[in-house]
């Protein structure tokens, strides 16, 4: 038996050869390039989505290399994902990332979905969005927001209230202000709301119709009463109401009058609907016959789509500290599109680093104040993309 | 037409009202009160050791109280971990242009954070003590500091470099900062500064003459290393319940149940006991439950 397991065991020096190839081999893989270019990438790599040329033409305010657009900024810490959106205990139950007041959000479209209208004003930007919107070769605008990328930076304030016994206000006095108890004299005076009956009826005036009369006739020995054709008593039961008796409609007798509704309606008969048209009633048909084809429309214009993927160098920040964005979108689509356009509305507490914007395609650039004190960075994608195109956009923040 | 745009201003009134809250919590309990009653609502709070870290001006030096003296004084900032719930007693010594005169704050820890794992230590929560609150303080006032974690959403557009410190607002003699605190995010922490002595309350127990004067028995903490020393951690004999590090907290240090806080009652109140429940999840709010 051990003889024949002995044949299987490969040599000591083929096992260390092998684990020593293993690790040469695991040593020397590397992430590639992103602007490597694709002859040398290969196939599957990043640039394959890159226009030819992406990384020659930068953007005009900053003239940035293809080595800084497709590295790594400085301080870039490769993100562990998925992203961490909470702590060692979370509530069963609820949405990540939790809790929400430690974390800065940015990406995604909240609050009000953001539209263009067609004159480019932008629509519903809240804080924290970041979206792209394109045109499409059938003039239709898309809108297309980012994923959410939090960030746990937790920031302190403090509310102070000084006390001294100086002040004036901390002299506690016996004036008796605080306490003004006097005796209540109202409640022995309480009017009467409610009276039932204080004088007693001392007589009572029949309104009773006479019902019968009794007529008697002279002229033989046989007499009979004679009824009157009218009620009998005074109102039924249910007539009991002032709209039936008096003809007023008052509100307390509002449920008697639907209960009386209700019965009317159990009262009334033939309900159904009846169609005859020509004298012929229609006529049901039931079948079971099923489709035998499916009709698909295919749009003139393909169908564009355009993905934006937003990341950021690390998952904590501090106050004071600088984290980098980048924005990657694509053309996942299949037909062109065009005036691609990325809107990043920055959150109050990050502050855009001047010249830190990049973009690996041919871009314009523009920031402009938001409500949060913060900016609004926008780039213009100046040419068209394909389909399978893409590029990057990368800036600066520091959280306040 | 007329009468639906009434009743919708109508509407729209009563909606854009905010909701009324009650507040159980002012600033003027006795210290721990707050935090006690916290630990009552069970969850993750008893037993957690919140990093903290202690700003006090550049120059002033900072002794927390470990069993039953004050350890070795730091320079500014110091980093510990602290009980959520408990009333932490420290020394300020050293303060500018107050030469000789020291001030015993008290730090109250009434709810913590949730950083993600290894983060612990990065992120604590900061109380921070000005020049002004020392003079302050040595001139007799009593000075009330409600930290509290912003609202990301509502935070003032300004960085701390900027401002030299923490935001930082003054309540008006009569307001709850508390309630200020809340409206503005999470209050974290209670300080409290005005005592010239290290004069601890007597709820934990009889007084014990070998203590140092007044200070009782501290409760445990967790001392991190200092930014000025290195990384390298502190040197020091410790007689009282002080930790390096959590490894170190024996189990029994650690409250499984929001119990008893020894230096948060007041004289002569009842012990709390609750029983911690680590599966019903702790309200977001503190001070008044608004739905949000």
């Amino acid at each position: 038996m051990n003889a024949a397991h002995s044949t299987y065991v490969w040599p000591r020096w083929w096992r260390l050869a092998l684990l020593a190839a293993g690790t040469l081999i695991l040593c020397s893989c590397r992430a590639p390039d992103i602007c490597e270019p694709a002859h040398r990438s290969g196939i599957g790599s990043p640039t394959d989505l890159l226009p030819a040329g992406a990384c020659e033409d930068q953007l005009p305010l900053e003239a940035v290399d293809c080595q800084d657009v497709g590295g790594p900024p400085a301080g870039f810490d490769s993100p562990a994902l998925p992203l961490i959106m909470a702590g060692d205990w979370v509530p069963p139950g609820v949405s990540l990332p939790w809790p929400a007041d430690e974390y800065l959000i940015d990406g995604g479209d909240h609050g009000q979905p953001v539209h263009v209208e067609t004159d480019w004003d932008v629509i519903g930007l809240d804080l924290e969005d970041t979206v792209a919107h394109y045109d499409t070769v059938c003039g239709e605008r898309i809108v297309t927001p980012s994923n959410i990328v939090p960030i746990y930076s937790p920031r302190f304030g403090s509310v102070r209230l000084v006390t001294s016994p100086l002040l004036n206000d901390q002299i506690v006095g016996a004036a008796g202000v605080e306490l003004p108890e006097r005796i209540v004299q109202q409640q022995e005076n309480q009017i009467v709301t409610t009276e039932l009956q204080n004088e007693q009826a001392i007589g009572q005036t029949g309104l009773r119709q006479p019902i019968d009369r009794k007529g008697r006739q002279w002229d033989g020995g046989i007499s009979r009463a004679i009824g009157l054709a009218a009620f009998q008593d005074a109102f039924l039961p249910y007539e009991n109401i002032a709209i039936i008796r008096q003809g007023i409609f008052e509100q307390s007798e509002k449920p008697y009058l639907a209960e009386g509704v209700t019965a009317a309606v159990t009262w009334t008969k033939d309900q159904a609907v009846h169609v005859i048209i020509d004298r012929q009633a229609a006529a049901e048909v039931v079948g079971d016959q099923r489709a035998q084809a499916t009709y698909s429309v295919t749009p003139e214009c393909g169908s564009p789509m355009l993905r934006i993927v937003k990341v950021a160098s690390t998952q904590f920040a501090k106050p004071g500290e600088t984290v980098d964005f980048t924005l990657r979108f694509d053309n996942v689509g299949t037909s062109l599109i065009g005036n691609v356009t990325i809107i990043d509305n920055l959150t109050t507490r990050l502050e855009y680093v001047p010249d830190s914007a990049q973009a690996s395609v041919k871009a314009e650039f523009f920031t402009e104040p938001n409500q949060g004190d913060s900016l609004v960075l926008r780039w213009e994608i100046t040419d068209p993309l394909e389909p399978g195109e893409g590029g990057i956009c990368r800036f600066r923040c520091r959280v306040r | 037409m007329a009468l639906v745009v009434a009743v919708g201003q109508a509407n729209s009134s009563v909606f854009a009202q905010p909701p009324k809250v009650h507040y159980r919590h002012r600033s003027d309990l006795p210290p721990g009160a707050i935090g006690s009653a916290q630990l009552q609502r069970g969850g993750p709070l008893p037993g957690y050791f919140q990093p903290v870290e202690i700003k006090a001006p550049t120059g002033a030096e900072i002794s927390l109280a470990a069993g039953n003296r004050f350890l070795d004084p730091q320079p500014s900032p110091t980093t510990a971990g602290l009980l959520v719930g408990g009333v932490y007693r420290f020394r300020v010594s050293r303060i500018p242009y107050e030469p000789g005169r020291e001030v015993f704050p008290t730090v109250e820890i009434i709810d913590r954070l949730y950083p993600p794992g290894g983060q612990q230590k990065r992120f604590p929560i900061v109380v921070e003590i000005t020049q002004e609150d020392l003079e302050l303080a040595l001139a007799g006032s009593f000075v009330t500091r409600v930290i509290y974690l912003e609202e990301p959403r509502a935070a003032l557009p300004v960085a701390e470099e900027a401002i030299g410190g923490l935001n930082s607002h003054d309540a008006k003699p009569g307001d709850n900062p508390i309630e200020i605190a809340d409206t503005l995010g999470r209050p974290m922490a209670i300080l409290r500064l005005g005592g010239w002595l290290p004069i601890n309350n007597q709820a934990n127990g009889p007084v014990n003459e070998d203590l140092e004067p007044g200070l009782g028995t501290a409760l445990p903490l967790i001392r991190y290393p200092s930014p000025g020393a290195g990384g390298t951690g502190v040197e020091y004999e410790s007689e009282g319940p002080c930790f390096e590090s959590e490894a170190e907290v024996p189990a029994a240090t650690q409250p499984r149940t929001a119990g008893r806080i020894p230096a948060a009652l007041p004289i002569g109140a009842k012990s709390q006991t609750a029983t911690a429940s680590h599966e019903a999840p702790a309200p977001r709010k503190l001070f008044g439950w608004r739905g949000r």
